[in-house]
């Protein structure tokens, strides 16, 4: 039995830090209808510039954690400024073909840094020895990233619900036209939805690489393993998004648990997220809490 | 058929019959002719060597295969992230008769068109089944549905020892009318197959957007809750259109086995499905020559980038991986470059070039 509560603290673990990642792409989805297709690379960049300066620059690392979130803050803003920008009414196809080039060009820049194809770990600051409450342990590492992803995740919703900013977000992703007309900058707001993806993927990076060691092609897999998270939350609902990351978390971490060594089987947590995705598109297209679109000609 | 002298002036159609002639111009047919004769011919005259024949079969594998992405990305408007696999799908047919019959079974040996085929056929039912979604979805869901069915093959592969978990399955040489094609003569078998199978797919995608079916493949990209109040259904016209882009990609796969006389999964990764992606959008997404131009293109370019990689790695510390690093980031500029600045491609380059040669000494 405690296999199995092990198994359902490590879901929830993994889920959450999906949720956070899932987070970011929810924000650009709803802002501006947008797939980041090059949102594992963002991961990826946040998680390897707190490395950078934590090891390297030496300063520590709570402080190089948030400098790396106002790092990647910036740098998916200038994203957005430099090369989605110019897109705004374009065909929503070709823009969701700029990201995914987009994701190759970071994919590139990364390899071109030790950082493509060496495996890091951050430096050790929390005790070693697991936690253990009746059976079920779980590392130090692995409970302060949940409480800082549910802080985060707290934090973006109340932002969302209540600040100027992200009244003007709601407002923009309900409607554009009508948003303008009441004096919201809409491309301003589209900038600070990608900024606001940018920070969370880098906090997810830093939860990711301090649980699982810095490993680019793992950080990148954390990148694709969203897309079924948001169809399963409904892709623009951000309580859709916590609760199908948990969900996904849960099933990977089971499907590794209990499928794994039985009937011949291996690696079924890394594949499992795709093959329920498939199945949802089948079924429930809109996901937990997506919105069914009315369209009109 | 007359050829019709007034169609540089303007549109002068007056059946639907007319409109639908493959060749519009007597030049049309003309030019097309004599390009064919020099395509079959050259390499009869000219004799390039096993490397650079290996080159220009890849060349014109990547044009099957982008026929059929163009047909889903391009003419239906539905992003496919994952035709590397459904490339994968058509190569791992011919690589599982080839585990259980043996490398070298009659069947693959000399029934070579029909695995082709069939390996196709194998593509089509992936891709419907993958399709299956855009019964009810739009472009974006669909996106998600090939990226998913990519990772999944990835999986699959790589896991069940039938497919050798990703390792080279070999495939035997195949045999012609004057026996078994010798390792001097392969490559040069290949294209005129090759090159045959393109000129026939060419036709094939031509006519097809010539039909019932192709316009209303375009009318459901451009509006499909219009095209469905014209009585069109927009699902099953997209389901339709992965199938196809699935049977143009299992050809693919199976003539990548041929060529390569082997299956092994580092060609089918996700990857190539971009490079495949970056292809279509070089080309022009939504024209046929488009196709053409797009493989060329993007297949010249690598060449490029593995020789500067080359010249590069001599002279940077042995801890910098050029070689990784150069070719997603070429493809990724090329991609975002191409959709920013030209969206349409080469393939708008040619249009541009054949109306000023048109026109000349004329500006309008």
């Amino acid at each position: 039995m405690s296999y199995f509560f092990q198994i359902v603290v490590s879901g929830i673990v993994v889920g959450s830090i999906y949720a956070l990642a899932a987070l970011g792409m929810v924000l650009i989805y709803k802002s501006s209808k947008v797939l980041n297709i090059a949102h594992g690379q963002i991961i990826a960049a946040g998680a390897f510039i707190t490395y950078f300066l934590t090891v390297t620059v030496g300063v520590p690392i709570f402080f190089s954690f948030i400098a790396s979130m106002i790092i990647t803050f910036f740098l998916a803003m200038s994203v957005e400024r430099i090369f989605l920008r110019r897109l705004i009414g374009e065909p929503i196809i070709s823009v969701i073909m700029v990201t995914i080039g987009l994701g190759s060009i970071l994919d590139g820049l990364i390899y071109l840094t030790p950082f493509g194809s060496e495996n890091f770990s951050f430096p050790v600051f929390l005790p070693q020895e697991p936690l253990s409450l009746g059976g079920v342990s779980i590392s130090w590492t692995q409970l302060v990233g949940v409480i800082i992803t549910f802080v985060l995740i707290g934090g973006f919703s109340y932002f969302f619900k209540k600040s100027t900013v992200g009244i003007s977000m709601r407002a923009v992703s309900d409607d554009q036209f009508g948003s303008m007309s009441v004096g919201i900058s809409v491309p301003k707001v589209f900038g600070l939805a990608w900024a606001t993806a940018g920070l969370s993927a880098a906090a997810a990076g830093c939860i990711i690489g301090n649980i699982t060691g810095l490993n680019f092609d793992t950080l990148h897999a954390f990148g694709i393993v969203v897309f079924p998270v948001i169809i399963l939350g409904g892709l623009d609902s951000i309580l859709g998004a916590v609760v199908a990351g948990i969900i996904m978390g849960l099933i990977q971490q089971f499907a590794a648990g209990y499928l794994d060594g039985n009937f011949g089987l291996k690696g079924t947590g890394d594949v499992m997220p795709y093959v329920i995705l498939l199945i949802i598109l089948w079924f429930k297209p809109h996901g937990l809490f997506g919105i069914h679109e009315i369209e009109r000609v | 058929m007359s050829a019709n002298t007034w169609l540089a002036t303007g549109n002068f159609f007056t059946t639907y019959k007319q409109e639908q002639r493959t060749f519009l111009t007597s030049l049309d047919r003309t030019f097309f002719t004599f390009f064919l004769v020099i395509l079959f011919g050259w390499p009869l005259i000219f004799e390039l060597g096993n490397k650079n024949m290996l080159v220009i079969d890849n060349i014109l594998i990547a044009i099957v295969a982008v026929m059929g992405l163009n047909l889903v990305t391009g003419f239906a408007g539905l992003i496919s992230i994952g035709h590397a696999a459904f490339v994968g799908i058509g190569a791992y047919t011919l690589a599982s008769f080839s585990r259980t019959l043996g490398d070298s079974h009659v069947l693959i040996t000399h029934f070579w068109p029909v695995m082709i085929i069939l390996s196709g056929v194998m593509g089509a039912v992936f891709g419907a089944i993958v399709g299956l979604p855009a019964l009810r979805l739009k472009h974006l869901y669909l996106a998600i549905a090939t990226l998913s069915f990519q990772m999944i093959f990835e999986w699959t592969i790589q896991f069940f020892t039938f497919f050798n978990q990703g390792q080279t399955i070999y495939i035997g040489r195949v045999a012609w009318l004057t026996g078994q094609v010798g390792r001097k003569d392969h490559y040069l078998f290949w294209y005129f197959i090759i090159l045959t199978i393109v000129v026939l797919l060419g036709f094939g995608i031509r006519n097809i957007m010539k039909t019932r079916y192709g316009r209303s493949l375009v009318a459901v990209r451009d509006n499909d809750r219009a095209a469905d109040a014209m009585g069109m259904n927009p699902g099953l016209t997209k389901v339709y259109a992965f199938a196809l882009a699935g049977f143009f990609a299992g050809v693919a796969g199976a003539l990548h086995a041929y060529v390569y006389r082997g299956v092994g999964f580092e060609s089918f990764t996700l990857h190539e499905s971009i490079g495949y992606l970056a292809m279509a959008i070089v080309g022009g997404l939504g024209t046929l020559n488009g196709s053409f131009w797009g493989p060329v293109a993007i297949k010249f370019l690598d060449l490029q980038v593995e020789s500067l990689a080359e010249i590069s790695g001599q002279y940077l510390p042995s801890g910098m991986n050029i070689a990784t690093a150069l070719k997603p980031l070429t493809f990724g500029l090329v991609i975002v470059l191409f959709l920013m600045f030209e969206p349409r491609g080469i393939a708008n380059w040619w249009r541009i070039t054949k109306s000023y040669t048109k026109l000349w000494p004329f500006r309008y």
